[in-house]
């Protein structure tokens, strides 16, 4: 009989211990755990997963089952989650390696899908923030809304916004977190009376101390076409290699006469992810109208031969038909020596809006992504004028 | 009165348990040491870029052995590496490579070129066994008008810090130790951390000292770990300067918490307390 218990109970553990499924999943930091979700299938012989931050899902890379150990990877970002699978949970770690050495944060996931809680009225809606640093303050916005997945906010910026978060929240408080693989956030916040306070946390130990009040509408971030200026006498020149190697310039023949966006991006920055989708759903609507997109790739090592496969990758991740050009290293003394026309450049994306006579009309610095709700529909109804509005001026003679 | 408490049950109850974060932490680390592209048991050389180095012959700036002349220069269009093959441009981070070296370059005031070649000098040197009488529970005390100050980084690189306060902890009496944030290149991440020196300086670790991070708890406090204490960079390879000690953070006590140190390294190591 015993014998019988100890075989079954072994059974039953191989049983279980296969990943497939939903998970619950946590990165602990030191402010406490960071939610978000995980889920694993079989693809043929080997595994794939998602990770996902509410209703916003992105695939990994790859997935590997070694033994009793699940490799979750994130290519895009060099990082993994490496975690040794007992039965229904899932411990281990989160991991890259940066300049100074590996970040390493605690890892851990339970078998199922996280319950929808909503977010109370008192808490929905848009909220001005000031968060306080040890020697300034600056501003943010956070918005709350409900979705079908429950509660789900953003922080935005001046430039952009940082993705969808997703978490849990009650009367009068709240802990939402946004994981991508490198981006590692998490706000946690209280209501007393009409305003909120809170706490930032960015990676394993970062915290940083804010305060909202309901948003008037009055301006309060600083606007995206305000932080880089650009030369607007000349038109905006650029020559960049292509990823066959051929030059492409501002004076091909297929930017000639059309309004063009020029795309400065970097397949290391997620925000250049989340804005994809939109700049080819410009690019499929007005290219018939004459719209031109080009991107330039400021990618961190400069070195075309571990450049140019991320950029293709990134190019057949989003079926990207326009050229995509490596213009040079993704830090500002790389984007200013390629780009001198731009001043104040730093922002990832950058779109320079060129009229149809190749001079700049417009630097939006940044994205805010569908996240950042009225913030991003605003974003695309100015992209969409100003396209308009080029598109209609004459064409140069 | 004692700002820094111990966390009275971890002692009794913990001595000889080693905390699971901090066990994937340290292996996270010894791996990354070991094996690295940019571990710094791996470093050959580190210079200031300036107006341009030169690396392969004998005569070089960075001599490598079994590589033709190469030059890293400041170009119109950024740092630039040009070899027998060519020119191309390089950024930040790495790695770079030309033969079996790997390049790397980091730094804010001015830009830092370093090789490291493709095996490691020695074996990373470990740590004592945890010991969780040494792991500290209390406030920061914020200073009222934080301060800023370009300091070395625990990699030898110059970085713009802040003096944000400090803790009291119990050792060696009462001893305030003076806390910085040191911010990550890029993006919202920045570490509080604290150089110490204690009397297992040049006895066990490193005569310069060593680097630990003030982690912030739920609750507003904070926890100092001294397991988690480790070395300056030049503790591995005299490939990197190191950081002066802080002005005042000294221990009079032997924290055997942390990691070791087994000689190597920089041998000449600065004694004058930064301000």
């Amino acid at each position: 009989m015993m014998l019988w218990v100890a075989i079954k109970a072994t059974l039953g553990l191989a049983v279980l211990s296969q990943p497939e499924g939903s998970w619950r999943a946590v990165l602990d930091l030191a402010g406490g755990p960071l939610p978000f979700a995980v889920r694993i299938d079989r693809a043929g012989r080997g595994w794939r997963g998602e990770l996902c931050n509410g209703v916003k899902c992105q695939r990994f890379s790859k997935v590997r089952v070694v033994g009793d150990s699940v490799i979750l990877e994130n290519a895009d970002y060099a990082a993994t989650m490496t975690a040794a699978l007992r039965g229904d949970s899932l411990v281990g770690h989160y991991h890259n390696v940066g300049s100074n050495g590996p970040r390493t944060i605690p890892f851990r996931a339970a078998r199922g899908r996280w319950p929808i809680t909503r977010a109370p009225t008192s808490l929905v809606g848009r909220w001005d923030a000031t968060y306080f640093q040890d020697l300034e303050t600056s501003p943010r916005v956070f918005e709350f809304r409900n979705t079908l997945a429950g509660i789900e906010g953003t922080l935005i910026t001046s430039t952009s916004d940082y993705g969808p978060f997703s978490g849990t929240a009650s009367a009068d408080s709240f802990a939402i977190g946004y994981f991508d693989g490198s981006f590692v956030y998490l706000i946690t916040g209280q209501l007393k009376g009409d305003t909120l306070r809170g706490i930032f946390h960015a990676g394993l130990k970062t915290q940083t101390p804010w305060v909202a009040v309901r948003s008037t509408g009055a301006p309060h971030l600083k606007s995206p076409t305000e932080i880089t200026s650009a030369d607007t006498t000349e038109p905006f020149r650029f020559r960049f290699p292509d990823l066959r190697g051929r030059l492409v310039g501002n004076d091909d023949p297929r930017f000639k006469g059309k309004v063009v966006l020029v795309d400065v991006f970097g397949t290391w920055c997620p925000t250049c992810h989340d804005g994809m989708p939109g700049l080819l759903e410009l690019y499929h609507r007005y290219r018939g109208r004459g719209l031109e997109i080009v991107g330039l790739a400021f990618e961190v090592t400069g070195d075309t031969a571990v450049d140019a496969p991320l950029v293709r990758r990134y190019r057949d991740k989003f079926r990207i038909p326009f050229p995509l050009l490596l213009a040079g290293t993704s830090d500002v003394e790389g984007i200013e020596a390629a780009l001198p026309q731009l001043h104040g450049a730093g922002a990832f994306p950058t779109i320079v809006f060129l009229g149809r006579d190749g001079r700049v009309r417009r630097v939006h610095a940044g994205f805010h992504g569908l996240a950042a709700g009225d913030q991003h529909q605003r974003q695309v109804r100015e992209f969409e004028e100003e396209i308009e509005k080029l598109l209609d001026e004459k064409r140069e003679r | 009165m004692i700002r820094f408490l111990p966390v009275a049950l971890l002692v009794s109850n913990l001595a000889a348990q080693i905390p699971p974060d901090v066990t994937m932490e340290r292996s996270g680390f010894v791996s990354w040491l070991k094996t690295g592209s940019n571990s710094p048991l791996f470093a050959i050389a580190q210079q200031r870029v300036g107006e341009g180095l030169r690396l392969g012959p004998t005569d070089a700036d960075i001599p490598l052995s079994g590589v033709d002349e190469h030059r890293v220069f400041p170009g119109t269009a950024g740092l630039v590496l040009e070899g027998p093959d060519g020119r191309r441009p390089i950024g930040r981070g790495g790695p770079h490579r030309i033969g079996r070296y790997a390049l790397y370059l980091s730094g804010r005031q001015g830009t830092v070129l370093t090789v490291f070649g493709d095996s490691a000098a020695k074996e990373p040197p470990g740590y004592y066994d945890y010991d969780a009488s040494m792991v500290f529970t209390g406030p920061l005390i914020r200073l009222a008008a934080p301060k800023q100050l370009r300091i070395l980084g625990s990699d030898g690189i110059e970085v713009e810090a802040t003096e944000v306060g400090s803790v009291i902890v119990p050792l060696g009496g009462r001893t305030s130790l003076r806390v910085l944030r040191i911010p990550f290149s890029g993006g919202d991440e920045s570490d509080l951390e604290i150089y110490f020196r204690d009397e297992t300086n040049g006895n066990g670790t490193y005569p310069a000292g060593r680097f630990v991070s003030l982690y912030p708890l739920p609750n507003g406090q904070f926890r100092l770990n001294f397991n988690r204490a480790r070395n300056p960079f030049c503790a591995y390879s005299s490939v990197y300067p190191c950081p002066a000690p802080w002005r005042g953070n000294t221990l009079r006590a032997a924290i055997t918490a942390g990691e070791r140190y087994s000689g190597g390294g920089l041998q000449t190591v600065p004694t004058e307390p930064a301000e």
